[in-house]
């Protein structure tokens, strides 16, 4: 038999439109059931995740055989797809796409014990029938993928350090693939956390925002290296949803569905979240949503993970190319103005201006040395490389840490838009600029020694 | 038209109201069968009806559907699944066969009205008013109806209980 080819089938199996899944049993009475999703293996292949249509599992075991329809969300053509049973995985790349996505989706419902994938059940594809039926004409404005990749990268190229990298790239996501809302989020905090170091389209800018490992699409993105799409995030919240009340009913779950924390759309219908990884380990994650239904389908997908790859080796490029970075001499300008106290909480590394927070961990720490060699020398500029190289503030292994510290803090004070700023001042170098004086408070020292 | 045999002597399982207003609330129906081989035939319905005496009455498209109605002509089991847009609560029903009618003056009104609901509830649920117009055409003038009793039925809304049988 000549083989099937899917791939012209891929918008048809993003799952926009409601996918209709039917078998039989032995004797060849039917099941038919709504599934959330038809999942692209390769050309010839389809998967389906098996989690809860016990009858749908029974039938494939017994017959090996399964029928599904599935709907171009652009024309509204329907195809049948005669299918044969193959393998069920449990484990590998493949799974761990599907049961993330999975996972993403289970989090915003507080469902994620519940909504589990048990295996995915790999199909070849025995025959592929149009529907006859009125379609609709396709749509011929879309815009050429790969022709706003390559001017992406062309964009990429010329950042000469990370803050410019990661400002740039959210540029290039509205200003080549018109996507509106974006965000990178930066990998490497001691309890695994991802936070926000760049965003745009938003209200609030929400760098440092967090996100815990395994938490929605981002986190799950990051923890499973995989990307991680839900392109009708609506659907999938109602789908969720069902199922969570029917859990919560059950008993199975008791709390409460937790939120997003970070500042996002209040009713996103399309996430997609891309690890972005140097030296094969994931050091974020590029973050975009939309409020259309199905912003981000399997081509989308596969140019922003080209873009996410890239903005890794260039943040791996940035990195070397700043290690070789030399010391240069400090160099003292008096502070001016009004007065402030900084006060700095070993406890957590927060730091406080007054009495309003400012941050807290690695970027709080790295501040707090700023502010006391400032105080101490006079001392103005000051290079990444000497803080790589300083123990006590207890880096993380990867570089970009310290950079996306830097600019995280840096945004922060520029977000306070008081007596501090950070400014750069070349490459691997930065100036602390105080346009108040500074009072140093270390509360819990004097607390432990009272 | 060709019609396949009598329906089933079994007494209808009951529906409830409840699965009654979902049936004919502009939900989404699918259909399946099985070949002579027995593997599955699946296709979409425009609406159904329930009638009076507990059988449903299922309308869909001929042209669409050539394969599912030959398997239904020569009297193979079938399967009905409604599925509400808005919040995918669904039940199936199943029956040993069906019987193949034309569809009457008052199926079209009737799915009239349950189309548009649809169409109202795929809007509803983020589709575009263009997605959720050609989901939902259909052609009056290639409509059949399908009759059969339900012999067993079942919730199918996914989740823990997905596919517990209603009693009989």
């Amino acid at each position: 038999m000549t083989a099937q080819r899917i791939d012209g089938l891929r918008r048809a199996l993003e799952g926009v439109m409601a996918s209709v899944l039917a078998t039989c049993d032995a004797d060849g009475v039917p099941n038919v059931s709504m599934i959330s999703q038809v999942h692209y293996v390769d050309p010839e292949r389809v998967a389906l995740s098996y989690q809860f249509f016990n009858k749908t599992r029974r039938n494939v075991m017994a017959t090996q055989r399964a029928a599904v329809l599935v709907t171009d969300p652009g024309t509204l053509s329907h195809y049948r797809l005669e299918l044969a049973f193959e393998e069920t995985r449990t484990g590998g790349p493949l799974f761990e796409s599907m049961k993330a996505k999975l996972a993403g989706i289970a989090s915003h419902h507080g469902v994620e014990d519940v909504f589990r994938l048990l295996g995915a059940d790999i199909y070849r594809v025995l025959s592929i029938d149009q529907v006859p039926g009125p379609i609709l004409p396709p749509e011929t404005d879309r815009p050429s993928l790969l022709a706003a990749t390559r001017r992406t990268f062309a964009s990429l190229d010329a950042c000469g350090d990370l803050d410019d990298l990661l400002d740039g790239v959210t540029a290039c996501l509205e200003r080549e693939f018109g996507i509106a809302w974006s965000m990178v989020l930066m990998a490497g905090t001691e309890d695994g956390r991802l936070y926000t170091v760049a965003s745009r389209g938003y209200s609030t800018t929400g760098v440092g925002a967090e996100v815990a490992p395994g938490e929605g699409v981002i986190g799950v993105a990051a923890q499973e290296n995989t990307p991680i799409r839900i392109g009708h995030m609506t659907r999938e919240y109602r789908y969720g949803a069902a199922i969570s009340e029917i859990a919560r009913r059950s008993g199975v779950v008791c709390d409460a569905p937790r939120l997003i924390p970070f500042p996002g759309l209040a009713a996103p219908r399309s996430q997609i979240a891309l690890p972005i990884a140097a030296e094969g380990q994931v050091v974020g994650v590029l973050f975009a949503e939309s409020d259309e239904v199905m912003r981000f389908g399997y081509e989308e997908e596969d140019a922003l993970a080209l873009v996410a790859a890239h903005l890794g080796a260039r943040m791996l490029l940035l990195r070397k190319e700043a290690a070789d970075e030399i010391a240069e001499d400090p160099d003292a300008s008096p502070p001016s103005g009004d007065h402030v106290t900084v006060r700095f909480f070993r406890a957590d590394q927060s730091v406080f201006l007054g009495n309003d927070y400012l941050i807290k961990g690695v970027a709080g720490a790295i501040l707090w040395r700023l502010l006391n060699e400032h105080r101490d020398s006079g001392r103005t500029e000051f290079t990444t490389r000497e803080l790589r190289l300083d123990p006590s503030l207890r880096l993380p292994l990867h570089s970009e840490n310290l950079d996306a510290r830097l600019i995280l803090l840096r945004k922060r004070l520029e977000e306070r838009g008081g007596c501090l700023r950070i400014e750069k001042s070349g490459r691997g170098r930065f100036r602390l600029v105080a346009s108040s004086a500074i009072t140093l408070e270390e509360p819990d020292l004097r607390e432990a020694g009272s | 038209m060709a019609r396949s045999s009598e329906l089933s002597d079994n007494v209808p399982v009951a529906m409830s109201p409840d699965l009654i207003a979902l049936a004919q609330g502009g939900s989404g129906v699918a259909v399946a069968s099985s070949d002579n081989r027995g593997a599955p035939i699946l296709g979409l319905a425009v609406g159904c009806r329930v009638k009076p005496d507990g059988s449903l009455r299922v309308l869909l498209g001929r042209r669409p559907n050539e394969a599912l109605i030959a398997a239904l002509e020569r009297d193979r089991a079938v399967a009905v699944t409604v599925t509400a847009t808005r919040d995918h609560t669904s039940f199936q029903v199943k029956a040993s066969r069906a019987r193949l009618c034309a569809a009457c003056s008052d199926d079209l009104p009737e799915m009239d009205r349950q189309i548009s609901l649809f169409r109202d509830g795929l809007v509803e649920i983020g589709y575009s008013p263009r997605q959720a117009a050609g989901y939902s055409v259909y052609d009056p003038d290639d409509l059949v109806a399908v009759e059969l009793v339900p012999e067993r039925v079942f919730t199918q809304t996914p989740g823990p209980g997905a596919g517990t049988e209603l009693p009989r």
